[in-house]
């Protein structure tokens, strides 16, 4: 099997707090996988490593076979425009419109004209179900547009992966369904590697192909949506029934 | 014992930390300034928010200074008959020091601490993080053009600041305390080289590096919310001044 990336006992920590603890996952190109846990288990964190937004403190991570612990900075921002990232709060860019958001990463790194920018945008944003925004500012969006014009912007440039933190977290059920539909489409029509992190249950047992599930710093099982239905794994039980009782500390 | 050399050794060990982080980011800028794009759109913007936005505050810090610069130098010179020369030391100190340093400590009050609060925003709401993550160097996109606008435009607002103190002076002398109009433009004339105001010029253009650079160091440093941006911005104000200060000492030995 091909794996997109791998991260070798992977370490983070931020002073005195540790956060990853040796983790060791392997992210199959052109599927899809899902990362859950507890919040506060370091899930955004481990995803800003992933794509070399944030240094681990040991390990390394290699994305197609490359290490980008070894990488100087103009070779991970060139690494970089292999990725697609959608932020938990979308991070769009609040001095410009809608349209310029999703135009941004057009106008930096390709020679395309106007007409074919503006047709490449109206196309990505209407892919995340969003028509008559282009003109308005980040500010006056709904929490989910918002969301989803950083979705828009995410794939605009067609990257090989995409990083999804919590795509679904604060959209309703419909829209839910509607993202959930969109990660699926783009991985099976473009074959992309997506990696998505999230708490819905339902819908990362529906459309994973591979899930890992993180706690205490480490994967603590990692598998098939059918391996996580079927396991006696009590991290795994507890999570999925939302139940108090369990190894899982909630405090 | 450990706890006095701890007291005494964390601020001299931050104090390092941020002269080295503050060096870094400036080489680097220096070095992306040729780096293309060119991204002339956002260097106008920033030249027109520095610049352009900052001048009514500068007329008015300038002619103020001027005016009152005027008054006091006139109480030591009238005690020994020298009320002519009023107009001398109001452009010489005009032109060699208060232009350059008001000037930039007003630009540093507005637009350094309008830059900080900006990029720390963006730092804080991750969109600094999304820059990275579209492949474009923040220090690039966000450090170039203000850095580049303070040098471009801090000489041109301290010309205007020079300018108007003079004026101001030479009002306030001619036609408040009454000094001989010829005699204060002939004393000024004779005494005021080219090279004092070529001394204010390149103080003024090292200090609007300065501000702009400690603008957005700080914000690009800020974390921790609102409340970090916030505490970022003041920062920000205090050691753009203080550095201008410190730098204005250097570059006056440097240039006596």
């Amino acid at each position: 099997m091909e794996y997109a990336i791998e991260c070798i006992d992977l370490h983070k920590s931020f002073g005195r707090h540790q956060i990853h603890k040796g983790i060791d996952l392997k992210i199959v190109k052109g599927a899809i996988t899902y990362i859950i846990g507890p919040s506060g288990t370091g899930k955004s964190v481990l995803l800003k490593q992933l794509c070399g937004l944030m240094p681990p403190t040991k390990g390394r991570v290699l994305v197609n076979g490359r290490d980008l612990t070894q990488m100087k900075q103009s070779e991970l921002t060139e690494m970089r425009k292999k990725f697609g990232i959608l932020f938990q709060n979308a991070a769009l860019f609040d001095s410009m419109n809608v349209f310029e958001n999703v135009a941004f990463p057009l106008r930096e790194h390709t020679k395309l004209s106007k007409g074919e920018i503006s047709k490449i945008v109206s196309e990505k944003l209407r892919l995340v179900g969003l028509r008559d925004v282009e003109q308005k500012m980040p500010s006056e969006l709904s929490g989910g547009m918002r969301k989803r014009v950083g979705l828009a912007r995410a794939i605009a440039l067609e990257p090989e992966i995409i990083l999804y933190d919590e795509p679904t977290t604060g959209l309703d059920p419909i829209m839910c369904d509607a993202v959930d539909n969109l990660i699926n489409d783009t991985q099976k029509e473009l074959g992309i590697t997506s990696i998505v992190i999230s708490h819905d249950i339902e819908s990362t047992l529906k459309i994973a192909d591979y899930i890992a599930m993180l706690y205490d710093g480490k994967v603590v099982l990692y598998g098939t949506p059918e391996e996580f239905k079927t396991t006696e794994n009590p991290y795994v039980r507890q999570f999925f029934s939302a139940s108090k009782e369990g190894p899982i500390n909630i405090i | 014992m450990n706890k006095f050399l701890s007291l005494l050794g964390a601020p001299f060990l931050n104090f390092i930390d941020i002269t080295g982080q503050m060096s870094v980011l400036f080489f680097t800028t220096l070095r992306l300034i040729f780096k293309k794009p060119f991204r002339t759109r956002l260097l106008l913007k920033q030249i027109e928010f520095i610049g352009a936005n900052s001048l009514s505050v500068i007329v008015l810090t300038g002619s103020f200074t001027g005016m009152v610069f005027a008054f006091q130098s006139y109480i030591g010179f009238h005690k020994f008959g020298a009320d002519q020369l009023v107009g001398t030391v109001v452009a010489l100190g005009m032109a060699r020091e208060l232009g350059p340093v008001l000037s930039s400590i007003m630009v540093a009050a507005r637009a350094g601490s309008a830059i900080t609060a900006e990029i720390g925003t963006m730092k804080v709401t991750e969109q600094v993080d999304a820059l990275n993550a579209l492949a474009v160097d923040p220090v690039h996109y966000l450090f170039v053009p203000r850095i580049l606008a303070g040098f471009i435009v801090m000489p041109m607002l301290n010309a205007i600041a020079v300018f108007c103190g003079i004026v101001g002076g030479a009002v306030v002398g001619v036609k408040v305390l009454g000094i001989n109009k010829t005699l204060y433009m002939q004393y000024m004339y004779t005494y005021i080289e080219l090279d004092d105001f070529i001394n204010g010029m390149i103080k003024s253009f090292v200090f609007g590096g300065l501000v702009t650079l400690v603008g957005c160091y700080k914000g690009y440093m800020t974390r921790g919310g609102a409340e970090g941006v916030g505490r970022a911005t003041t920062e920000s104000v205090v050691l753009a001044c203080i550095l201008i200060l410190v730098f204005d000492y250097i570059l006056t030995a440097f240039m006596f």
